[in-house]
């Protein structure tokens, strides 16, 4: 059969003086997926002589060529990449519209350039032209991907599933054009083969239906035409993924991984800190200071400022930054060597086990990172509701901001096992959010529905020290950012208000840490946390500084401390010291009690000024206010219980 | 007559999670399972997303968080770029 067809519009993509096609010649189209080799193919064959236009009403650019086939003169058209003929593209509709328009003939023969490394995916588009009374030829590419993937083809047999011949060639070394020009002046010369059978009693209307039929045949055809490598089915990944994501082993493996993150972490870090600390609050601190001396701004309020808080306050945060790196690079090893979608697939099954919904606690697992990003990433959900109250649980899931609070007050009171308590801590935020979760289960997340999730796993490989350290700074970064912005900030505020007496008669900037207004507003807040077993003023103060950031419950101490003992600046053992006996003195005889009290009051309460701000964002000011007072609600419950049935143990 | 699509939506369904899973669930070449995967996402069966635990290593474009391919957190950058893990995420049409 011969085609007629309206020729290309010439555009000024056109790609040469290629020679025209006779009249009247059989035409042959050049079609398959993108990136399968048919414009090499088409070049290899028309020696890069080729016409390119737009076709009449379309931007889609079409090729054509005259090319000879056995001797025959037949236009070759280059058609648009096409994984089917669905329609899901322009490029799809057009290459669907050439081959079956309603108003034109098919081409004369129809060549599929078929990629051998993935001959499944590629054989969907020969299924549905072999449906159609056409003439079809298979161009076989990749054929040396494919046989580095041990992937074996044998084109005959392939040729006999499909019902169309089949060339194997190499476009780029223009190998086989002679057999494909051979092949397809045969199919020329023969007569049109009938479509393939298809069952009876199929459904064209149902798209499933007709897909699966297709899969069915592709199945087929890649079985008897093709050959897997032996070990194709179990790679080393799977090997390990019986492992890594089995239902019980998976969870206690991921939770014994993350206690090593926690416990290398902390000890790891432990000398650095202290040594940073050291080196800021002694040979840092005496430089500046013999500067303003020499300045002669010895004593004002000005050295106060600088020692009691930038120093103090900002430089004792400073003093995480090597804990940060190593906690950040640890984690980024494991996303790196492809363990953390491990990780993401145990938590997920556990969650479904409970019968939380694994679409809402996605979110949950971005708020470990950060609360902010995580709030916003509720809008994942698809009902309002859904995302007011996955916005409300998000803050219970513990930022690395706590970490840094936890880690100081573990070395403080636990030592030796301070890895040990900051995991416990991680652990209690899930167990928090998952029975937050349960609660909500049988009330208001009830109808989030059944959609499971499946993931594709990476292969594991090795971390590259590039992707962990881009990684590891991009994290450091925003730790360094938001300790130079509101953490500076809140520390010049918490600075001035110790700066102004309000009893005492002393002078701005030289008051007693007691006699400041600081000290007198943190004293009127300190009884509200004496049933949870911290009702230090310092304690307090520490904690509704924290609302602002929860480094900040560190900057506040820091410079509360440092105020009392003003010459000697402020290393972290010091803090430690005055930490240790500010518990002491407030836990009647219970301080182990009131150190978890108060680590479970900072996990439980409002996380930071920046998640409030993106709960107003995202469910608005009645419900951010809400979440607010149910933070705070929860977090005081929580840590009296702590507290007090501690102290009836003790 | 064998039905791969529907097999593999059924061992979606049924809670294999992971290709080699759904393999082994369905007795398909991991090829073809490969193959029906892709092919069901283009029919919109199927949703594939990134799974983060943080900002991506691609960029806010690729960000787990992110709705509409706008980034999750409310950045504006955005990168084509797609590194980590893909979530694909199961729906079913009515």
């Amino acid at each position: 059969m011969t085609t007629t067809k309206p020729s290309p519009t010439p555009s000024c993509h056109a790609g040469g003086d290629g020679p025209a096609a006779v009249l009247g010649a059989p035409v042959v189209a050049l079609v398959g997926a993108p990136n399968a080799g048919k414009s090499t193919l088409f070049n290899g064959l028309t020696g890069g002589k080729r016409t390119v236009g737009n076709w009449p009403g379309t931007t889609v650019e079409v090729g054509s060529a005259a090319w000879a086939a056995g001797g025959t003169p037949v236009e070759l058209l280059d058609l648009p990449g096409a994984y089917s003929l669905d329609s899901h593209s322009p490029d799809e509709e057009l290459t669907r519209d050439l081959l079956y328009g309603v108003d034109r003939p098919v081409p004369d023969v129809t060549v599929v350039v078929v990629d051998a490394a993935q001959l499944a995916r590629s054989l969907y588009l020969v299924a549905q032209l072999r449906e159609h009374r056409q003439r079809v030829v298979l161009a076989l590419t990749m054929n040396d991907v494919a046989a580095r993937r041990g992937i074996e083809v044998d084109p005959a047999a392939l040729a006999r599933a499909v019902g169309a011949a089949v060339v194997a060639i190499d476009p780029r070394r223009r190998a086989g054009a002679q057999r494909l020009q051979a092949e397809v002046a045969a199919v020329l010369a023969g007569p049109v083969p009938e479509p393939r059978p298809q069952p009876g009693g199929l459904d064209h209307d149902d798209e499933l239906a007709v897909a699966d039929e297709r899969f069915a045949w592709i199945e087929a055809a890649v079985s008897a035409g093709s050959r897997m490598p032996a070990g194709a089915r179990t790679t080393v990944s799977d090997r390990i993924d019986r492992w890594a994501t089995a239902p019980v082993i998976g969870p206690l493996l991921f939770l014994a991984v993350m206690w090593a993150v926690f416990e290398l972490t902390t000890a790891v870090a432990a000398p650095i800190q202290d040594g940073l600390g050291n080196f800021f609050s002694g040979p840092l601190t005496r430089g500046i200071n013999a500067v303003f001396e020499h300045l002669g701004l010895g004593g004002s309020w000005l050295v106060q400022f600088v020692d009691n808080g930038l120093i103090a306050g900002v430089g004792m945060l400073l003093t995480f930054v090597p804990l940060m790196i190593i906690m950040f690079a640890l984690l980024a090893l494991l996303e790196d060597s492809g363990y953390m979608a491990r990780a993401a697939v145990v938590t997920d099954r556990l969650m479904r086990r409970i019968g939380l919904p694994g679409k809402a606690f996605l979110p949950l697992v971005v708020g470990f990172g950060c609360n902010v990003p995580a709030i916003s990433a509720t809008r994942i959900l698809p009902g309002a509701r859904q995302r007011v109250l996955t916005a409300l649980l998000i803050p219970v899931t513990s930022c690395s901001a706590r970490l840094t609070v936890y880690v100081l007050v573990a070395a403080t009171f636990f030592p030796a096992h301070a890895g040990t308590v900051v995991f416990g801590m991680y652990v209690i935020s899930i167990l928090l959010v998952v029975l937050a979760g349960l609660a909500l289960k049988q009330t208001l997340w009830r109808s989030m529905g059944q959609e499971p999730l499946v993931l594709d796993l990476p292969a594991y490989q090795r971390p590259t020290l590039r992707l962990t350290a881009s990684v590891t700074w991009l994290r450091v970064k925003g730790f360094l950012r938001s300790a130079g912005g509101i953490i500076v900030a809140t520390v010049t505020v918490v600075w001035l208000l110790q700066a102004i007496p309000v009893r005492g008669g002393a002078s701005f900037g030289h008051v007693e840490p007691g006699d400041s207004l600081f000290a007198g507003l943190a004293r009127l807040i300190a009884p509200i946390f004496a049933p949870l077993g911290f009702g230090d003023w310092h304690t307090a103060s520490s904690l509704v500084v924290g609302f602002v950031a929860k480094e900040t419950v560190i900057t506040s101490w820091a410079q509360t401390y440092a105020a009392a003992d003003p010459t000697a600046g402020q290393s972290p053992a010091q803090l430690q010291g005055h930490i240790h006996a500010a518990f002491a003195a407030t836990g009647g005889g219970a301080v182990t009690a009131a150190v978890f009290a108060f680590l479970i009051f900072l996990l439980a309460y409002t996380p930071c000024v920046a998640t409030v701000a993106a709960q107003y964002r995202e469910i608005g000011l009645r419900w951010t206010a809400f979440g607010i007072l149910m933070q705070l609600s929860v977090a005081w419950v929580l840590a009296c219980l702590v507290f007090q049935l501690g102290r009836l143990l003790t | 007559m064998s039905s791969p699509l529907s097999a593999v939506l059924g061992a979606f369904t049924a809670g294999a999670r992971s290709r080699a899973e759904l393999a082994r669930n369905t007795g398909l070449r991991p090829d073809v399972v490969d193959a029906a995967i892709e092919h069901l996402v283009r029919m919109g069966r199927l949703e594939a997303k990134e799974l983060a635990g943080g900002c991506p290593t691609g960029g806010c474009g690729s960000c787990a968080s992110g709705v509409d391919d706008a980034p999750g957190c409310g950045a504006s950058a955005r990168s084509s770029a797609r590194t980590g893990p893909v979530l694909v995420e199961l729906r079913l049409k009515r």
